[in-house]
């Protein structure tokens, strides 16, 4: 309660001393950092409610970026306006700056010979590839829910593969997301009405209309 | 100090781009980095994002900056990480009261819809990546698989072979995550001992 007092140079030093606190500590970044935030901004300070947590977790997780820098610009946002955006972000970035600053200095070329030390890169390597594994099952279970979707994001593997940029294919994502959005309500205002003038199941007006892809595509 | 700009602006659009969290860089910074400029191979982008994801930090960032650094010393590293946090600074001022609000509008909504898919697609695609970096001892011959639709017998690479090491941590981690809810510091050390070890035997 106290802290709402506080002036404004206080409130940044301390967006300013967390977020620092939060990125050298913790390891894995983006959602691991939540407890702590959880803890320091809502359970200990106060400067924020639960919801208000949980707004600003959806959020950093729909707008693009990464999700650790997400979360503190806009927790600083709420709690100091621009600074503490600012602040905040710099807190952030400071430590792991430093750190990798220092280790990529000690090796500029991570390529060691020793047979160890090449297992442990290795081991480590194995470990993230199943973190990335279980990361990206978990994105497809709460993403991908129709066979028109799996077909899509299957399409974008592919061509991912065949090394069309990554950069264009979440490019081209944008106008496909706003086709399929659009074919999506359209349909739905049609079963809709379908089942406002009464008769059949609203299944049958619909099905020719979900038969071919470019439908959801970029015909339209 | 140009092609720090450079380096700063590349950031930029990976931040831009990066829909869904830090793995997402993997196929943006591969693309970049490993095909088309060849500042790194595939194995130093390997060890370097090994390295980003043990020490504290987010990932992305932590790779950021040994980007950075191997393209351009310590202005290559500033560079890099302003380059990633620029972007969200702006939206983020900008539009953090607004967003939720046109959440439910069409264009965002189709956005987040397309942009979402691509995600998954793009991190799946960063799995065979790093399945190229620890389970198999090459990159996934795809153009090998490619001879199997066209009936031929698939000619393997040089050097591709099955580590059975890679296949035992990676499985072990996936089981842990799953059954667990062991931190990622234990999985990660947990993962360097074990292969520390098994370099001995294999």
């Amino acid at each position: 309660m106290e802290i709402q007092t506080l002036s404004k140079a206080r409130r940044l030093l301390l967006l300013y001393c967390s977020f620092f606190r939060i990125t050298a500590l913790v390891v894995g970044g983006g959602l691991a950092m939540l407890p702590v935030i959880e803890e320091i901004f809502v359970v200990k300070y106060k400067l924020l409610t639960r919801e208000e947590l949980l707004d600003m977790t959806a959020l950093t997780q729909t707008v693009p970026g990464i999700i650790a820098i997400n979360s503190a610009v806009y927790i600083g946002m709420k709690i100091g306006g621009v600074p503490g955006a600012l602040a905040a972000a710099a807190g952030a970035v400071t430590p792991p700056f430093t750190v990798i600053l220092i280790i990529a200095s000690l090796f500029p070329r991570l390529d060691p010979k020793n047979r160890y030390l090449l297992g442990v890169f290795a081991g480590i390597r194995a470990a993230v590839t199943g973190m990335i594994l279980v990361t990206g099952c978990r994105m497809f279970r709460r993403t991908v829910k129709t066979p028109l979707e799996i077909a899509v994001v299957l399409i974008f593997f592919v061509l991912a593969i065949m090394k069309v940029s990554p950069a264009l294919l979440i490019l081209a994502a944008v106008p496909f997301g706003w086709c399929y959005v659009w074919w999506q309500t359209r349909r739905l205002a049609r079963a809709e009405q379908q089942a406002a003038d009464g008769g059949k199941p609203a299944e049958k007006a619909v099905e020719p209309a979900a038969g071919p892809r470019e439908n959801g595509g970029d015909a339209k | 100090m140009n092609h720090c700009l450079v380096l700063f602006f590349q950031f930029c659009k990976f931040s831009v781009l990066c829909f869904g969290g830090g793995y997402m860089l993997i196929p943006l910074l591969t693309a970049e980095f490993v095909d088309r400029e060849q500042v790194l191979t595939m194995s130093e982008f390997g060890n370097l994002l090994s390295v980003a994801q043990v020490t504290p930090g987010p990932v992305g960032l932590n790779t950021a900056t040994y980007v950075g650094y191997v393209n351009e010393g310590f202005f290559g590293s500033l560079a890099a990480s302003l380059g990633l946090i620029a972007p969200t600074i702006l939206i983020g001022c900008s539009a953090a009261a607004g967003i939720n609000r046109w959440k439910e509008t069409f264009l965002v909504k189709g956005m987040l819809k397309g942009t979402r898919l691509a995600a998954v697609a793009l991190i799946m695609f960063a799995v065979t990546i790093f399945l190229g970096l620890s389970v198999f001892r090459t990159a996934i011959p795809w153009e090998s698989l490619g001879a199997l639709f066209r009936f031929e017998r698939p000619v393997l690479p040089e050097g591709f072979s099955v580590s059975p090491a890679g296949i035992l941590i990676c499985g072990v981690t996936v089981v842990l995550m799953l059954k667990t809810k062991l931190p990622t510091t234990a999985l990660l050390l947990g993962a360097a001992a074990a292969g520390a070890l098994l370099s001995a035997w294999f």
